[in-house]
Protein backbone atom coordinates (compact mmCIF):
# COMPACT_ATOMS: atom_id res chain seq x y z
CA UNK A 1 0.00 0.00 0.00
CA UNK A 2 2.74 2.46 1.06
CA UNK A 3 4.77 1.41 -1.97
CA UNK A 4 1.82 2.19 -4.27
CA UNK A 5 1.51 5.68 -2.75
CA UNK A 6 5.24 6.26 -3.18
CA UNK A 7 5.08 5.45 -6.89
CA UNK A 8 1.78 7.24 -7.62
CA UNK A 9 2.25 10.33 -9.82
CA UNK A 10 0.38 12.60 -7.39
CA UNK A 11 2.57 11.87 -4.33
CA UNK A 12 5.27 14.40 -5.28
CA UNK A 13 2.88 17.17 -6.39
CA UNK A 14 1.02 16.77 -3.07
CA UNK A 15 4.30 17.04 -1.12
CA UNK A 16 5.19 20.05 -3.28
CA UNK A 17 1.92 21.76 -2.30
CA UNK A 18 2.74 21.38 1.42
CA UNK A 19 6.34 22.58 1.05
CA UNK A 20 5.15 25.55 -1.06
CA UNK A 21 2.65 26.55 1.63
CA UNK A 22 5.38 26.62 4.30
CA UNK A 23 7.85 28.56 2.11
CA UNK A 24 5.03 30.98 1.18
CA UNK A 25 4.57 32.04 4.82
CA UNK A 26 8.30 32.62 5.38
CA UNK A 27 8.89 34.34 2.01
CA UNK A 28 6.41 37.17 2.68
CA UNK A 29 7.85 37.79 6.14
CA UNK A 30 11.34 37.98 4.63
CA UNK A 31 10.29 40.16 1.66
CA UNK A 32 11.50 37.69 -0.96
CA UNK A 33 9.61 36.02 -3.79
CA UNK A 34 10.53 32.64 -2.34
CA UNK A 35 12.11 31.31 -5.52
CA UNK A 36 15.46 31.65 -3.81
CA UNK A 37 14.25 29.15 -1.16
CA UNK A 38 12.00 27.06 -3.42
CA UNK A 39 14.56 26.28 -6.14
CA UNK A 40 17.36 24.96 -3.86
CA UNK A 41 14.98 23.03 -1.56
CA UNK A 42 12.80 21.46 -4.26
CA UNK A 43 15.77 21.01 -6.61
CA UNK A 44 17.68 18.97 -4.05
CA UNK A 45 14.85 16.98 -2.37
CA UNK A 46 12.34 16.31 -5.16
CA UNK A 47 12.96 14.12 -8.26
CA UNK A 48 12.15 16.89 -10.78
CA UNK A 49 14.73 18.15 -13.28
CA UNK A 50 16.10 21.59 -12.43
CA UNK A 51 14.71 23.05 -15.68
CA UNK A 52 11.17 22.44 -14.42
CA UNK A 53 12.01 23.40 -10.83
CA UNK A 54 13.21 26.80 -12.09
CA UNK A 55 9.99 27.27 -14.08
CA UNK A 56 7.85 26.24 -11.11
CA UNK A 57 10.00 28.44 -8.85
CA UNK A 58 9.29 31.47 -10.98
CA UNK A 59 5.55 30.75 -11.08
CA UNK A 60 5.73 30.15 -7.31
CA UNK A 61 7.41 33.52 -6.64
CA UNK A 62 4.98 35.33 -8.93
CA UNK A 63 1.87 33.75 -7.40
CA UNK A 64 3.07 34.31 -3.83
CA UNK A 65 3.82 37.98 -4.31
CA UNK A 66 0.54 38.54 -6.20
CA UNK A 67 -1.47 36.86 -3.42
CA UNK A 68 0.23 38.87 -0.67
CA UNK A 69 -0.08 42.16 -2.60
CA UNK A 70 -3.65 43.25 -1.69
CA UNK A 71 -3.11 42.85 2.07
CA UNK A 72 0.28 44.60 1.93
CA UNK A 73 -1.16 47.51 -0.09
CA UNK A 74 -4.24 47.92 2.12
CA UNK A 75 -2.08 47.95 5.27
CA UNK A 76 0.28 50.46 3.58
CA UNK A 77 3.17 48.07 4.17
CA UNK A 78 3.74 48.16 0.39
CA UNK A 79 3.88 51.46 -1.50
CA UNK A 80 2.66 51.37 -5.10
CA UNK A 81 4.12 54.83 -5.77
CA UNK A 82 7.54 53.61 -4.65
CA UNK A 83 7.24 50.33 -6.57
CA UNK A 84 6.28 51.86 -9.96
CA UNK A 85 9.61 53.43 -11.03
CA UNK A 86 11.78 50.76 -9.36
CA UNK A 87 9.85 47.86 -10.94
CA UNK A 88 10.12 49.52 -14.37
CA UNK A 89 13.86 49.97 -13.93
CA UNK A 90 14.20 46.37 -12.69
CA UNK A 91 12.08 44.72 -15.37
CA UNK A 92 13.86 46.43 -18.29
CA UNK A 93 17.25 45.49 -16.83
CA UNK A 94 16.11 41.91 -16.19
CA UNK A 95 15.50 41.48 -19.94
CA UNK A 96 19.08 42.56 -20.62
CA UNK A 97 20.26 40.31 -17.78
CA UNK A 98 18.42 37.28 -19.19
CA UNK A 99 20.15 37.78 -22.54
CA UNK A 100 23.57 38.37 -20.94
CA UNK A 101 23.10 35.33 -18.70
CA UNK A 102 23.29 33.07 -21.74
CA UNK A 103 26.80 34.36 -22.55
CA UNK A 104 28.41 34.53 -19.07
CA UNK A 105 30.20 31.63 -17.29
CA UNK A 106 27.57 30.69 -14.69
CA UNK A 107 29.90 29.42 -11.96
CA UNK A 108 31.86 32.70 -11.84
CA UNK A 109 28.71 34.80 -11.55
CA UNK A 110 27.22 32.36 -9.00
CA UNK A 111 30.26 32.87 -6.74
CA UNK A 112 30.01 36.65 -7.18
CA UNK A 113 26.27 36.53 -6.39
CA UNK A 114 26.78 34.39 -3.28
CA UNK A 115 29.61 36.57 -1.95
CA UNK A 116 27.60 39.75 -2.55
CA UNK A 117 24.45 38.44 -0.87
CA UNK A 118 26.35 37.16 2.19
CA UNK A 119 28.18 40.51 2.42
CA UNK A 120 24.87 42.45 2.28
CA UNK A 121 23.36 40.18 4.97
CA UNK A 122 26.33 40.85 7.25
CA UNK A 123 26.06 44.58 6.51
CA UNK A 124 22.39 44.64 7.60
CA UNK A 125 23.25 42.60 10.67
CA UNK A 126 25.86 45.14 11.76
CA UNK A 127 24.27 48.36 10.50
CA UNK A 128 20.73 48.11 11.88
CA UNK A 129 17.76 49.88 10.24
CA UNK A 130 18.33 53.04 8.27
CA UNK A 131 17.04 56.10 10.11
CA UNK A 132 13.77 56.09 8.19
CA UNK A 133 11.60 59.18 8.17
CA UNK A 134 14.28 61.66 9.17
CA UNK A 135 16.17 63.95 6.85
CA UNK A 136 15.08 65.56 3.61
CA UNK A 137 14.24 63.75 0.44
CA UNK A 138 16.31 64.40 -2.70
CA UNK A 139 15.09 66.27 -5.79
CA UNK A 140 14.09 63.17 -7.79
CA UNK A 141 12.30 61.65 -4.81
CA UNK A 142 10.40 64.93 -4.38
CA UNK A 143 9.38 65.04 -8.08
CA UNK A 144 8.11 61.44 -7.92
CA UNK A 145 6.62 62.06 -4.46
CA UNK A 146 8.20 58.91 -3.06
CA UNK A 147 6.91 59.24 0.46
CA UNK A 148 4.19 57.77 2.63
CA UNK A 149 2.80 57.15 6.07
CA UNK A 150 2.94 53.75 7.73
CA UNK A 151 1.27 52.85 11.04
CA UNK A 152 3.01 49.99 12.83
CA UNK A 153 0.48 48.34 15.18
CA UNK A 154 3.17 46.21 16.85
CA UNK A 155 5.54 49.07 17.69
CA UNK A 156 2.61 51.48 18.24
CA UNK A 157 4.15 54.20 16.08
CA UNK A 158 3.27 56.09 12.90
CA UNK A 159 6.17 56.62 10.54
CA UNK A 160 6.14 59.38 7.91
CA UNK A 161 8.78 58.19 5.50
CA UNK A 162 10.42 59.59 2.39
CA UNK A 163 13.14 58.19 0.18
CA UNK A 164 16.69 59.45 -0.16
CA UNK A 165 19.35 58.72 -2.78
CA UNK A 166 16.58 58.02 -5.31
CA UNK A 167 18.79 58.03 -8.39
CA UNK A 168 21.19 55.60 -6.72
CA UNK A 169 18.11 53.51 -5.86
CA UNK A 170 17.10 53.36 -9.54
CA UNK A 171 20.64 52.30 -10.45
CA UNK A 172 20.57 49.65 -7.70
CA UNK A 173 17.27 48.22 -8.97
CA UNK A 174 18.59 48.19 -12.52
CA UNK A 175 21.63 46.28 -11.24
CA UNK A 176 19.45 43.91 -9.18
CA UNK A 177 17.12 43.40 -12.16
CA UNK A 178 20.08 42.64 -14.41
CA UNK A 179 21.53 40.19 -11.89
CA UNK A 180 18.09 38.63 -11.30
CA UNK A 181 17.62 38.27 -15.05
CA UNK A 182 20.93 36.42 -15.33
CA UNK A 183 19.79 33.86 -12.73
CA UNK A 184 16.02 33.88 -13.24
CA UNK A 185 15.38 35.08 -9.68
CA UNK A 186 13.22 37.88 -8.29
CA UNK A 187 16.21 38.85 -6.11
CA UNK A 188 14.05 40.04 -3.21
CA UNK A 189 17.01 39.42 -0.90
CA UNK A 190 18.70 42.38 -2.64
CA UNK A 191 15.55 44.53 -2.98
CA UNK A 192 15.05 44.84 0.76
CA UNK A 193 18.50 46.26 1.61
CA UNK A 194 18.36 48.56 -1.45
CA UNK A 195 15.04 49.99 -0.24
CA UNK A 196 15.94 50.06 3.45
CA UNK A 197 19.66 50.85 3.66
CA UNK A 198 20.11 52.84 0.46
CA UNK A 199 16.76 54.60 0.00
CA UNK A 200 15.86 54.81 3.72
CA UNK A 201 12.40 53.23 3.46
CA UNK A 202 11.34 51.68 6.82
CA UNK A 203 12.20 47.96 6.99
CA UNK A 204 8.58 46.74 6.86
CA UNK A 205 7.76 49.09 3.94
CA UNK A 206 10.92 47.80 2.24
CA UNK A 207 9.79 44.19 2.78
CA UNK A 208 6.24 44.85 1.53
CA UNK A 209 7.28 46.94 -1.48
CA UNK A 210 9.92 44.38 -2.41
CA UNK A 211 7.15 41.79 -2.83
CA UNK A 212 5.18 44.15 -5.06
CA UNK A 213 8.24 44.83 -7.23
CA UNK A 214 8.93 41.09 -7.60
CA UNK A 215 5.32 40.55 -8.76
CA UNK A 216 5.90 43.02 -11.61
CA UNK A 217 9.39 41.89 -12.61
CA UNK A 218 8.47 38.18 -12.49
CA UNK A 219 5.35 38.74 -14.62
CA UNK A 220 7.70 39.48 -17.52
CA UNK A 221 9.94 36.49 -16.84
CA UNK A 222 7.00 34.07 -16.45
CA UNK A 223 6.10 34.53 -20.11
CA UNK A 224 9.62 33.47 -21.16
CA UNK A 225 9.14 30.14 -19.33
CA UNK A 226 5.62 29.67 -20.73
CA UNK A 227 6.79 30.25 -24.30
CA UNK A 228 9.76 27.88 -23.82
CA UNK A 229 7.57 25.03 -22.55
CA UNK A 230 9.41 24.97 -19.20
CA UNK A 231 6.29 25.13 -17.02
CA UNK A 232 4.91 21.70 -16.12
CA UNK A 233 1.35 22.12 -14.73
CA UNK A 234 1.75 19.05 -12.48
CA UNK A 235 4.54 20.92 -10.64
CA UNK A 236 3.68 24.56 -11.17
CA UNK A 237 0.00 24.45 -10.13
CA UNK A 238 0.50 22.71 -6.72
CA UNK A 239 3.35 25.17 -6.06
CA UNK A 240 1.13 28.12 -7.03
CA UNK A 241 -1.84 26.94 -4.94
CA UNK A 242 0.39 26.22 -1.93
CA UNK A 243 2.19 29.55 -2.00
CA UNK A 244 -1.01 31.55 -2.61
CA UNK A 245 -2.49 30.17 0.60
CA UNK A 246 0.79 30.42 2.53
CA UNK A 247 1.59 33.98 1.49
CA UNK A 248 -1.87 35.25 2.41
CA UNK A 249 -1.17 33.96 5.92
CA UNK A 250 2.34 35.49 5.80
CA UNK A 251 0.97 38.90 4.74
CA UNK A 252 -1.42 38.90 7.73
CA UNK A 253 1.45 37.93 10.06
CA UNK A 254 3.74 40.69 8.71
CA UNK A 255 1.88 43.59 10.36
CA UNK A 256 1.74 41.66 13.65
CA UNK A 257 5.33 40.47 13.62
CA UNK A 258 7.93 42.56 15.50
CA UNK A 259 10.47 44.29 13.20
CA UNK A 260 13.33 42.45 14.94
CA UNK A 261 11.86 39.08 13.90
CA UNK A 262 11.44 40.33 10.31
CA UNK A 263 15.07 41.52 10.38
CA UNK A 264 16.31 38.10 11.56
CA UNK A 265 14.29 36.36 8.87
CA UNK A 266 15.69 38.68 6.20
CA UNK A 267 19.26 38.05 7.37
CA UNK A 268 18.63 34.29 7.67
CA UNK A 269 17.14 34.05 4.18
CA UNK A 270 19.99 36.08 2.70
CA UNK A 271 22.68 33.96 4.38
CA UNK A 272 20.93 30.78 3.17
CA UNK A 273 20.58 32.12 -0.38
CA UNK A 274 24.16 33.42 -0.44
CA UNK A 275 25.60 30.15 0.89
CA UNK A 276 23.57 28.21 -1.69
CA UNK A 277 24.80 30.41 -4.58
CA UNK A 278 28.41 30.13 -3.33
CA UNK A 279 28.12 26.35 -3.03
CA UNK A 280 26.73 26.06 -6.56
CA UNK A 281 29.37 28.38 -7.99
CA UNK A 282 32.20 26.44 -6.33
CA UNK A 283 30.67 23.12 -7.40
CA UNK A 284 30.21 21.96 -3.78
CA UNK A 285 26.40 21.63 -4.16
CA UNK A 286 25.57 21.71 -7.87
CA UNK B 1 -9.61 58.95 1.45
CA UNK B 2 -6.43 60.64 0.22
CA UNK B 3 -5.39 60.58 -3.44
CA UNK B 4 -2.57 58.21 -2.44
CA UNK B 5 -4.99 55.82 -0.77
CA UNK B 6 -7.40 55.95 -3.72
CA UNK B 7 -4.70 54.86 -6.20
CA UNK B 8 -3.30 52.23 -3.86
CA UNK B 9 -6.72 50.83 -2.90
CA UNK B 10 -7.83 50.67 -6.56
CA UNK B 11 -4.73 48.68 -7.45
CA UNK B 12 -5.25 46.43 -4.40
CA UNK B 13 -8.91 45.80 -5.33
CA UNK B 14 -8.07 44.78 -8.90
CA UNK B 15 -5.10 42.72 -7.72
CA UNK B 16 -7.24 40.90 -5.19
CA UNK B 17 -10.07 40.14 -7.65
CA UNK B 18 -7.74 39.08 -10.48
CA UNK B 19 -5.59 36.91 -8.21
CA UNK B 20 -8.65 35.22 -6.70
CA UNK B 21 -10.10 34.58 -10.16
CA UNK B 22 -6.79 33.12 -11.39
CA UNK B 23 -6.54 31.04 -8.18
CA UNK B 24 -10.10 29.67 -8.62
CA UNK B 25 -9.52 28.91 -12.31
CA UNK B 26 -6.21 27.14 -11.48
CA UNK B 27 -7.87 25.09 -8.73
CA UNK B 28 -10.79 24.00 -10.98
CA UNK B 29 -8.52 23.23 -13.94
CA UNK B 30 -6.11 21.25 -11.75
CA UNK B 31 -9.01 19.26 -10.22
CA UNK B 32 -10.14 18.29 -13.74
CA UNK B 33 -6.54 17.43 -14.68
CA UNK B 34 -5.54 15.46 -11.58
CA UNK B 35 -8.83 13.54 -11.37
CA UNK B 36 -8.57 12.49 -15.01
CA UNK B 37 -11.99 14.02 -15.79
CA UNK B 38 -10.56 15.67 -18.89
CA UNK B 39 -7.93 14.09 -21.18
CA UNK B 40 -4.35 15.32 -20.88
CA UNK B 41 -1.83 15.74 -23.71
CA UNK B 42 0.92 14.06 -21.65
CA UNK B 43 -0.44 11.00 -19.75
CA UNK B 44 -0.39 11.48 -15.98
CA UNK B 45 1.20 8.07 -15.36
CA UNK B 46 4.14 8.99 -17.60
CA UNK B 47 4.98 12.11 -15.59
CA UNK B 48 7.27 10.53 -12.93
CA UNK B 49 9.57 9.38 -15.77
CA UNK B 50 9.27 12.58 -17.85
CA UNK B 51 9.73 15.24 -15.15
CA UNK B 52 13.24 13.93 -14.47
CA UNK B 53 14.34 14.79 -18.02
CA UNK B 54 16.01 18.03 -19.14
CA UNK B 55 13.61 20.38 -20.95
CA UNK B 56 14.89 19.63 -24.45
CA UNK B 57 14.49 15.86 -23.98
CA UNK B 58 11.05 16.35 -22.45
CA UNK B 59 9.93 18.43 -25.44
CA UNK B 60 11.37 15.89 -27.88
CA UNK B 61 9.73 12.87 -26.17
CA UNK B 62 6.31 14.44 -25.65
CA UNK B 63 6.07 16.61 -28.76
CA UNK B 64 5.07 19.51 -26.50
CA UNK B 65 5.02 22.85 -28.38
CA UNK B 66 7.01 26.06 -27.80
CA UNK B 67 5.95 29.67 -28.31
CA UNK B 68 2.19 30.23 -28.56
CA UNK B 69 1.63 26.64 -29.80
CA UNK B 70 0.30 25.64 -26.37
CA UNK B 71 -2.83 27.72 -26.96
CA UNK B 72 -3.99 25.30 -29.68
CA UNK B 73 -3.82 22.46 -27.11
CA UNK B 74 -5.99 24.22 -24.50
CA UNK B 75 -8.61 21.49 -24.98
CA UNK B 76 -6.29 19.11 -23.10
CA UNK B 77 -6.43 19.45 -19.32
CA UNK B 78 -2.66 19.96 -18.87
CA UNK B 79 -2.62 22.83 -21.35
CA UNK B 80 -5.81 24.25 -19.83
CA UNK B 81 -3.76 24.44 -16.63
CA UNK B 82 -0.98 26.21 -18.51
CA UNK B 83 -3.57 28.73 -19.73
CA UNK B 84 -4.48 29.36 -16.08
CA UNK B 85 -0.81 29.97 -15.29
CA UNK B 86 -0.77 32.43 -18.20
CA UNK B 87 -3.76 34.14 -16.53
CA UNK B 88 -1.59 34.60 -13.44
CA UNK B 89 1.08 36.17 -15.69
CA UNK B 90 -1.57 38.59 -16.97
CA UNK B 91 -2.70 39.81 -13.52
CA UNK B 92 -0.08 42.58 -13.21
CA UNK B 93 -0.66 44.17 -16.66
CA UNK B 94 -4.41 44.06 -15.95
CA UNK B 95 -3.92 45.93 -12.65
CA UNK B 96 -1.66 48.50 -14.34
CA UNK B 97 -4.34 49.03 -17.02
CA UNK B 98 -6.94 49.50 -14.26
CA UNK B 99 -5.05 52.31 -12.48
CA UNK B 100 -3.90 54.13 -15.64
CA UNK B 101 -7.19 56.04 -16.27
CA UNK B 102 -7.38 56.93 -12.57
CA UNK B 103 -3.85 58.38 -12.61
CA UNK B 104 -4.68 60.45 -15.71
CA UNK B 105 -7.92 61.70 -14.13
CA UNK B 106 -6.02 62.77 -10.99
CA UNK B 107 -3.41 64.60 -13.07
CA UNK B 108 -0.61 62.21 -12.05
CA UNK B 109 1.02 62.41 -15.48
CA UNK B 110 4.47 61.25 -14.41
CA UNK B 111 3.08 58.16 -12.63
CA UNK B 112 0.78 57.50 -15.61
CA UNK B 113 3.80 57.59 -17.95
CA UNK B 114 5.62 55.08 -15.72
CA UNK B 115 2.57 52.79 -15.74
CA UNK B 116 2.20 53.05 -19.55
CA UNK B 117 5.90 52.23 -20.02
CA UNK B 118 5.58 49.20 -17.70
CA UNK B 119 2.53 47.95 -19.62
CA UNK B 120 4.58 48.18 -22.84
CA UNK B 121 7.40 46.15 -21.24
CA UNK B 122 4.96 43.48 -19.97
CA UNK B 123 3.16 43.22 -23.33
CA UNK B 124 6.51 42.84 -25.10
CA UNK B 125 7.36 39.99 -22.72
CA UNK B 126 3.96 38.33 -23.25
CA UNK B 127 4.30 38.57 -27.03
CA UNK B 128 7.20 36.10 -26.89
CA UNK B 129 9.42 38.29 -29.09
CA UNK B 130 12.25 38.18 -26.56
CA UNK B 131 11.64 34.66 -25.26
CA UNK B 132 13.73 32.88 -27.86
CA UNK B 133 13.58 29.11 -28.14
CA UNK B 134 15.72 26.02 -27.89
Amino acid sequence: MADAWWHAWWTWPLALFLVSFAIGVVAVLAGVGGGVLFVPIVGSVFPFHLDFVRGAGLAFALAGTLAAGPTLLRNRVASLRLALPLALSGSIASFAGALAGLALPTDVVQVALGATVVAIALLIWRAGDADAGTGETDALGAILRLRGRYEDPVEGVTIDWRTRRTLAGFAAFAGIGFFGGVFGLGAGFANVPALNLLMAAPLKVAVGTSGLIISVVNSSAAWVYIHRGALLPALAVPAILGVMLGSRLGARLLTRTPAVVVRRLVIGVMLLAGARALARGLGVWP
Amino acid sequence: MTREDLIQQTYARWLDAATRAAFAASLAAFAAYASGLAPSFVPLDALPRLWQLPLEQYLAQTGAPEGWGWLQLAGFSDYLNLACIALIGAVTPLCYLAVLPLLLRLGERLQAALVAAQIAVLLTAASGVLAGSH
